[in-house]
């Protein structure tokens, strides 16, 4: 199809506070990495458009404050999510003993229609260190047992399976959205590619 | 006239007409303008308000929803509704009159279609004739460049033409309210028909004229912006996707707050998700000298 309906892409960025959430997505979009830490407070997100198998989509990543005390989301922030990203710190056992919690926290807020198979994605961050406490296996473990989650052990720091990771983020959150344009019965979405044509060339619309 | 759209009837909106005072702001002295339509939400102490300009087909109402969630958060929001004014440079200086007017110093604006070319003229505008007072822009499905509409060479007939027609100018580029599955969104398209109703022939004239007679944006001649958020659907609305290209050219650095659906007026269908944007937007001004937000700002 030439005139595919335009995608965007919502990925929220859930873990412990300084586990590595900005740094990753500092990574991913602007190459760059600070030791310098600064807690996100609320939300904030980035854009950027990507190719996913021949297809261009718009990825718009949700970076969120670890720290309670800086959350105040709201059922928006959560809606119409297509990847969820939980990131613990392989140094740090607290912060991969929170993933259920994280997780749980995502079910209830997000609502997804099937969460049995909401995809998922789960980091391991700071692989670069030395002393790290939780090990591959325990890790590993834990995806399984969660429908078998895709999981990558990274280093913002070291940009190391950053780029690796977010490729299949941006992946099965397509496949999740266009799951979505399946099983939701909108003929919207019908209407909307046998327009889209003259909608993109004729741009003589009043701007109501 | 009644409203029986479901948006009017709703408490959220019957709260807001009830607690809000609508302020009718005469500037010019002959009198012969009805005014600016004003609400003015939030602390007054803040100097650095958030002013909404509606769409053509909007009126004051419009931004309802914005108002009451961010006044309730500590922001000064203020939704102005402009009288008939017949061109751009006439719509700035009375714009720039009603902030004299109100005291108010610089400001952030948000501008839904002509209300966000406009808030980017005046950005011109006050950078020429007087020093920057726009410090930030949140642009909503808006666009750079009237020439874009099929309009121009009728736009100096629109004085001329009766309400009624004039009416169906605007609502025949409305997505027809069957074309959208989605409750919310239909009960905004309700709300802005019913809206129309209300609006004289000169304010659809003298509108549709300044949103059709041909100007563009001249960013070179913009000062003072520390920071641009544009806001687009990704669902069907009435500006194609060239439109979108153009003033994403213009503004290369702007945070891109896209939605997945929402249609022509987010605001209204989508106000949780649009006012979560503003948030992300204002809240790197708090506590600053530009802070349109009274709070005390969270310590690090
Ligand atoms: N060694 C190493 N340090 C990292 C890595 N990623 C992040 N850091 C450091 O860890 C600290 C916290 O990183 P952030 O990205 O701010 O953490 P966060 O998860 O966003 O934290 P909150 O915003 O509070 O939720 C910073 O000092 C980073 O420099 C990594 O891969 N390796
Ligand atoms: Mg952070």
């Amino acid at each position: 199809m030439a005139t595919r309906k335009k995608v965007l892409l919502k990925v929220i960025i859930l873990g412990d506070s300084s586990v590595g959430k900005t740094s990753l997505m500092n990574q991913y979009i602007n190459k760059k990495f600070t030791n310098q830490y600064k807690a996100t407070i609320g939300a904030d997100f980035l854009t950027k458009e990507v190719m996913v198998d021949d297809r261009i989509v718009t990825l718009q990543i949700w970076d969120t404050a670890g720290q309670e005390r800086f959350q105040s989301l709201g059922v928006a922030f959560y809606r119409g999510a297509d990847c969820c990203v939980l990131v613990f710190d392989v140094a740090s056992p607290g912060s991969f003993k929170s993933l259920d919690g994280w997780r749980d926290e995502f079910l209830i807020q997000a609502s997804p229609s099937n969460p049995d198979h909401f995809p998922f994605v789960v980091l391991g961050n700071k692989a670069d260190l030395e002393n790290r406490t939780v090990s591959t296996k325990r890790a590993q473990q834990w995806c399984q047992n969660k429908n078998g989650l895709p999981y990558f052990e990274t280093s913002a720091k070291e940009a190391t399976n950053v780029d690796q990771a977010f490729i299949t983020i941006a992946r099965n959150a397509l496949a999740q959205d266009t799951d979505v344009e399946l099983y939701n019965d909108f003929p919207e979405q019908i209407k909307l590619s046998g327009s889209t044509e003259n909608r993109s060339s004729g741009s003589d619309n009043c701007a109501c | 006239m009644s409203y029986s759209s479901r948006i009017f009837q709703s408490p959220e909106y019957v709260s807001f007409r009830c607690n809000v005072p609508l302020k009718q702001i005469v500037l010019d002295e002959t009198g012969t303008n009805k005014g600016w339509r004003v609400y003015d939400t939030g602390p007054r102490s803040v100097e650095t308000p958030l002013v909404f300009l509606h769409p053509v087909s909007g009126r004051a109402e419009v931004f309802f929803k914005q108002l009451l969630t961010l006044s309730s958060k500590g922001y000064r929001v203020i939704s102005a509704e402009n009288p008939p004014y017949w061109s751009v440079t006439e719509w700035c200086e009375g714009f720039m009159q009603l902030l004299d007017h109100m005291d108010i110093k610089q400001v952030h604006l948000f501008g839904a279609s002509l209300g966000g070319f406009l808030a980017q003229k005046f950005v011109e505008f006050s950078t020429i004739v007087h020093q920057p007072r726009v410090i930030s822009l949140f642009l909503c499905n808006s666009f750079t460049d009237t020439s874009i509409f099929k309009y121009k060479d009728a736009a100096v007939l629109f004085w001329i033409l009766p309400a009624m027609v004039l009416r169906k100018m605007v609502l025949s580029n409305f997505a027809s309210r069957e074309t959208f599955y989605d409750t919310q969104i239909m009960d905004s398209i309700d709300f802005m028909v019913e809206l129309i109703e209300s609006l004289s022939q000169a304010d659809l004239a003298s509108r549709l004229t300044i949103n059709c007679l041909n100007s563009r944006v001249n960013k070179s001649l913009m000062r003072g912006l520390k920071s641009v958020t544009l806001m687009d659907v990704f669902d069907d609305y009435a500006l194609g996707s060239p439109i979108k290209e153009n003033i994403y050219k213009e503004y290369p650095d702007a945070k891109l707050a896209q939605l997945k659906s929402g249609g022509n007026f987010p605001y209204l269908s989508r106000s949780d998700e649009v006012n979560l944007h503003l948030q992300i937007h204002l809240r790197k001004f708090n506590g600053t000298p530009y802070s349109a937000n009274d709070n005390i700002p969270i310590t690090e």
